[in-house]
């Protein structure tokens, strides 16, 4: 049974600003009267919380990657161009024919921030505490049945079934090295972390931490990281609190942040020009789903819903930010296909199915409600375009904005009463694998997790169970698999796909070295910059 | 004027508890169980019904009403569900920075306020007169969240003359750090000798404060206007103008002296009337205050932070009245009852 | 037979014809004021005639035509859903200030008889009544309308309940006073020994002469409500979409302000413009009727 994991919606919605103290504010012609700042520092600025969570890098589910990332390092590391995985904390690895058998070579002279050398067994405990508190996405871990440390570097896994623990490996979410020993021989790991204090390898280290205060978060360089401090490198990062995209947009042109992760699209699109501004938009993993309640609406009511939403109108009112999904996997990933039965905005057809339940214009109105991560306003103009275009089918939707955690909640509660009808939020993937999708949202569940459709389809269960082996020894069976349920999937409707995340990123002109990795969503690696002052 | 103080004070007190009172009452208006909340959503009976006890909502209401009113007293004003921190120590934190924009804005007020009242009233049913009282109708009548958005976009963003949000440069976080002392940036500037931070942190104050005087403004305005006009036709200001002063001196002197009591208790008003103003304009403004913390938890519907600024807010308010109540009959024996 | 004695008017009545109209010519401000105030109940009743759009008042949307500026087409622009903005700040005279007049009368509703019975009775009727109402005017009104309407489900309904909880202090103060002055007159003292029912010299003498100054204070009151309204659903704990309301307009033109700036700016000027022409009709009001009436707002 794969363990359940935490994602946070709302993290689409922050606007992250990155404040680059190093250059000089460029654009702004009132005076601040600072002296150059002698630091390098990178300001991140987000528009809600980072560090949500807390601090124990085995659970974080939500916005504390894109700090966590800075501090925290993975195995293996996930290229975008290459569509592999490349070395990181591993150097080399390789598995044995059956794929039951995994092999990593650890590099050497990689010191955790505690000041203990990292070595195959404390990997290991990383590794095996991740899966044992299962908590964020410790249920990649599922297959690792047993490490051996037959050497201070080196790392034997033994699976239960095969599956791609390379990948894996690379997994934005509880796939972190770090001292498990950090709090010494009696002392509570987690309580030593929420401190907080950070055990990791990467090349910043946490400074200060101001929770609920609008420099949340503040990192500085670790001196003994292994990647070396050569060439031209930030010291400091900072992440920073920015409630309006607005506000963000003109810190951002005065130069007082470095980079806003996510603002409204004519925002974004009227920084064109901006002078020392540069814009950065590119395909993402990410899709914005609205999950039907599949006990309470009926398959005729929820292929009405399906074909009664108005995708290109979403599209169109989003100006860029946001592009036509095909079936459930987004492009760029194994599973992803272009000529699947997708649904297309078609009121007749949509009428036809509601008059065959008793419903729709003439007949029984319905009532319904739909709720969505306050604060989100492409999220907002979806859920209204929504209830405009189901009005028309005599649906009457009740929109109900909330707190991601209220949201949830609610939707998790016991009582079947308290459920919403439609669920909307975001989903994007764990590690480079469509795996996430389907086990975390398709697959029946006892108690609600983030299967919020509360769907249930034993043959599809089945199916979940089988795919990742398939795929680890027969990669074009795996594919075919994936194309089978997503084609059911879409003819069961238990969930609309409403769209895929266009990345709209907005930052300074005075650094290199950026690049965008859908697999790690908005984090930004602020040791691969190169500040050009 | 002993006996005054301490009627007044009793009185205070009494109206603080009942601001309690009608606190608790509004939180125990939540609809929906707060035990079953607490527990999770996968709790049993039996887990909801340990809540409750937990909780304490298994006891009478009186009972948990003294228990409510003990807590504040001590000091437990709940915990926010937002950020997880004791709600008195999140307020504290966030108090400083909002009140230093209050009072710049009752500064502002004042000083524009009284001048144009005086105006106003020297001159009854000229062009000035109607220019400045429709001006002050103009200030009370202003939505300051449009306000703040139209100002930010203007001067910040149009204009470049003025800062777009935040207390300071936050490149001065680096270079010239800020020695928290009183925890009000411009006076730990002035305190640290921090010269560009000072400079900072009133430049970064003014649009802000602007946007929050608008209301002081207008109604201080009207109000020394009618005090005035009021006061004008007494007795001593007749005599003082057949003793030979002249206009501007009655002005000056005698009509303002008489016309301040009310403007002074109007004074705790748009105090309290301001604290809640900033609720609106605050997260516009990036300002990391009282208003900015109210504006998020609202957002989130964190109930207890919700609760908390709620009574902070109202006893500042009854502090402020007390206050001027008690400054008002120091200054003028008038004032105090028989 | 007995003569029913009649009280003097305590303060001025509405000044009939001639009078009435030097007292507008006097009185620019209060001119100007009822002539916008008229001008908003026309809009609002003509909404649906006069409005391009109608139905963008409502359920409708336009996806393909999100965000245009002021045009020819749409003279206030569309907004992010496509809505025409001029239409649904038309359709928004039907919102805050009808709110705003349901909540002054469930204020009166409450305030009055409070109010009546507090000064009339006096004791300790007075002395109960006016503790409780000095604590919820411990509260600035839009502090404990907010906290009200934070722990009610967000609707215009919730709303309404919330400032009216919070609005009938103020009225319940007003009639004490009213009740008070005119409980002390020594006519009174004679009614009363000539056996003449409490009730009748409630209804009879001071609620007609309390009638004017309660006038005045509502007219005053408009403003604040709709102020207040206003923030509450800027905050996102009153009208919900897509309810043409313009502090829900304001709050959702938030996120594109910067390069789409009609969708904050006009919802806005029309909150301004409205709560300018109540406020100045209630000023100029107070005037003409009793300009030697000291003024607390």
């Amino acid at each position: 049974m794969r363990s359940k994991r935490i994602r946070l919606a709302a993290l689409a919605a922050s606007g992250v600003t990155l404040t680059l103290l190093a250059a000089a504010c460029s654009g702004s012609s009132y005076s601040s009267g600072s002296k150059p700042a002698k630091a390098s520092v990178f300001t991140y600025d987000t528009y809600t919380q980072v560090m949500i969570d807390g601090w124990d890098p085995a659970t974080e589910y939500s916005n504390g990657i894109i700090a966590m990332s800075n501090m925290y390092q993975t195995l293996t590391h996930y290229n975008p161009v290459t569509r592999q995985v490349d070395p990181e904390l591993a150097t080399s690895w390789s598995h044995s024919a059956n794929g039951l058998t995994w092999t990593f070579q650890l590099r050497h002279g990689v010191y955790f921030h505690t000041g203990r050398l990292m070595t195959a067994a404390a990997a290991s405990a990383a590794i095996l505490r991740a899966k044992k508190l299962g908590g964020g996405a410790g249920y990649i871990w599922d297959s690792v049945k047993s490490i051996d440390t037959p050497s201070q570097y080196t790392m034997v896994f033994h699976l239960s079934y095969p599956s791609p623990l390379d990948l894996e490996a690379s997994a934005d979410y509880s796939a972190y090295i770090y001292d498990t020993q950090a709090a010494g021989a009696g002392g509570s790991l987690t309580k030593w972390l929420n401190t907080p204090h950070d055990a990791g390898t990467g090349p910043y280290t946490l400074q200060t931490w101001n929770s609920g205060q609008e420099f949340e978060v503040i990192l500085r360089k670790f001196p003994k990281y292994w990647g070396g401090w050569h060439g031209s490198h930030y010291t400091k990062v900072v992440f920073r609190v920015v409630p309006q995209d607005t506000t963000a947009a003109q810190l951002l042109r005065s130069g007082q942040v470095n980079f806003v992760e996510q603002m409204s699209p004519t925002l974004w699109k009227s920084l064109q020009g901006a002078s020392g501004v540069t814009l950065a938009s590119s395909p993402s993993w990410q899709n914005l789903l609205a999950q039907l309640n599949s006990r309470a609406l009926s398959l005729p009511v929820r292929e009405a819903i399906s074909y009664g939403t108005d995708y290109a109108g979403i599209i169109a009112a989003l100006g860029g930010a946001a592009t036509q999904s095909s079936g459930i996997v987004p492009a760029g990933l194994f599973g992803h296909f272009t000529n699947l039965p997708s649904y297309s905005y078609d009121p007749a057809k949509a009428i036809r199915l509601l008059h065959s339940a008793g419903y729709g214009p003439g007949k029984k109105a319905l009532k319904l409600t739909l709720t969505f991560t306050a604060g989100d306003s492409n999220e907002q103009v979806v859920a209204s375009l929504l209830k405009s275009s189901l009005s028309r089918l005599n649906i009457s939707l009740s929109v109900q904005p909330l707190a991601w955690a209220t949201q949830w909640s609610k939707a998790k509660s016991g009582s079947a009463a308290a459920h919403q009808d439609i669920f909307m939020e975001y989903w994007w993937p764990d590690y480079a694998d469509p795996y996430s999708w389907f086990v975390n949202l398709l697959q029946g569940e006892k108690q609600p997790y983030f299967n919020l459709s509360y769907y249930s389809s034993p043959p599809l269960n089945k199916q979940i169970g089988q795919v990742e082996s398939l795929v680890a020894t027969n990669r074009s069976a795996g594919s075919a698999l994936y194309r089978q349920m997503q084609v059911e999937i879409l003819k069961q409707a238990p969930i609309v796909f409403l769209f895929n995340t266009n990345y709209q990123y907005a930052m300074t002109k005075n650094f290199s070295g950026f690049q965008i990795n859908p697999a790690y969503p908005n984090v930004i690696f602020a040791y691969d910059l190169h500040p050009s002052s | 004027m002993l006996v005054f103080v301490a009627r007044r004070l009793a009185l205070a007190v009494v109206v603080v508890v009942g601001v309690i009172v009608v606190t608790f009452a509004v939180a125990h208006l939540v609809p929906g169980d707060p035990a079953s909340v607490w527990a999770g959503p996968h709790a049993s009976a039996a887990q909801v019904a340990a809540a409750r006890k937990f909780l304490g909502l298994d006891r009478p209401v009186a009972v948990q009403l003294l228990s409510y009113l003990g807590g504040i007293l001590r000091g437990n004003w709940g915990t926010s569900i937002h950020t997880h921190r004791a709600v008195l120590s999140d307020i504290m934190t966030a108090a400083p920075a909002t009140l230093e924009l209050v009072i710049t804005a009752l500064l502002i007020a004042v000083v524009l306020g009284v001048p144009l009242g005086l105006v106003s009233a020297r001159h009854p049913g000229r062009p000035a007169d109607q220019l400045i009282r429709a001006g002050s109708i103009l200030g009370v009548s202003m939505p300051v969240f449009w306000m703040a958005l139209i100002l930010q976009l203007i001067f910040s963003q149009k204009l470049h003359l003025l800062p777009a949000a935040g207390e300071y440069s936050p490149g001065l976080l680096f270079s010239h750090p800020l020695v928290k002392r009183t925890g009000f940036p411009v006076i730990d500037s002035i305190l640290g000798g921090n010269g560009p931070m000072l400079g900072s942190t009133l430049v970064h104050l003014i649009l802000p404060a602007v946007v929050v005087a608008s209301y002081p403004a207008g109604l201080i305005a009207r109000m020394v206007r009618a005090q005035v006009l009021d006061t004008i036709g007494d007795t001593h200001i007749l005599n003082a103008r057949a003793l030979g002063f002249g206009e501007a001196q009655i002005f000056g002197r005698f009509a303002m002296k008489l016309a301040w009591p009310p403007v002074a208790a109007a004074l705790a008003l748009v105090f309290g009337y301001s604290l809640v103003n900033t609720f609106l304009v605050e997260s516009i403004f990036d300002w990391p205050g009282l208003g900015s913390y109210a504006a998020a938890s609202i957002a989130t519907l964190d109930t207890p932070a919700i609760l908390g600024v709620t009574l902070f807010v109202a006893i500042a308010y009854v502090v402020a009245n007390l206050v001027v109540d008690i400054v008002q009959a120091a200054i003028d024996p008038r004032v105090r009852p028989a | 037979m007995i003569e029913t004695p009649t009280l003097p008017p305590l303060d001025a009545s509405l000044p009939r014809g001639a009078a009435l109209w030097r007292g507008l010519r006097a009185n620019p401000l209060l001119a100007v004021g009822g002539a916008l105030v008229l001008l908003i109940v026309v809009v609002a009743v003509l909404a649906p005639l006069i409005a391009p759009f109608p139905g963008d008042a409502g359920n409708a949307s336009h996806p393909f035509s999100v965000l245009h500026a002021p045009s020819p087409a749409h003279w206030f622009g569309t907004d992010q859903v496509g809505r025409d903005i001029l239409s649904r700040v038309i359709y928004g005279t039907r919102v805050s200030p009808v709110i705003a007049v349901i909540v002054l009368v469930i204020a009166c509703a409450i305030g009055v008889p409070l109010g009546v019975a507090a000064g009339f009775l006096g004791g300790w009727v007075d002395e109960l009544i006016m503790r409780i109402t000095d604590i919820f005017l411990a509260f600035p009104p839009l502090l404990l309308a907010l906290a009200l309407a934070s722990v009610l489900p967000a609707s215009l309904t919730s709303l309404t309940i919330a400032i009216a909880a919070v609005w009938w202090p103020w009225y319940v103060r007003l009639l004490r006073g009213q009740a008070a002055s005119v409980a002390g007159r020594p006519y009174v003292e004679s009614c009363r020994a000539l056996g003449i029912s409490r009730r009748r010299i409630i209804f009879r003498h001071i609620l007609p002469n309390a009638l004017t100054p309660l006038l005045v204070q509502v007219s005053l009151d408009v403003g604040g409500v709709i102020l207040t309204a206003s923030a509450l659903s800027f905050l996102g704990l009153g009208a919900q979409d897509p309810t043409p309301d313009w502090g829900l307009m304001v709050a959702e033109g938030q996120s594109y302000f910067t390069p789409d700036w009609w969708l904050v700016t006009f919802p806005g000027l029309a909150i301004l413009v409205t709560a300018f022409a109540f406020n100045l009709l209630g000023d100029g009001l107070r005037d003409l009727l009793d300009p030697k009436r000291s003024l607390l707002l």
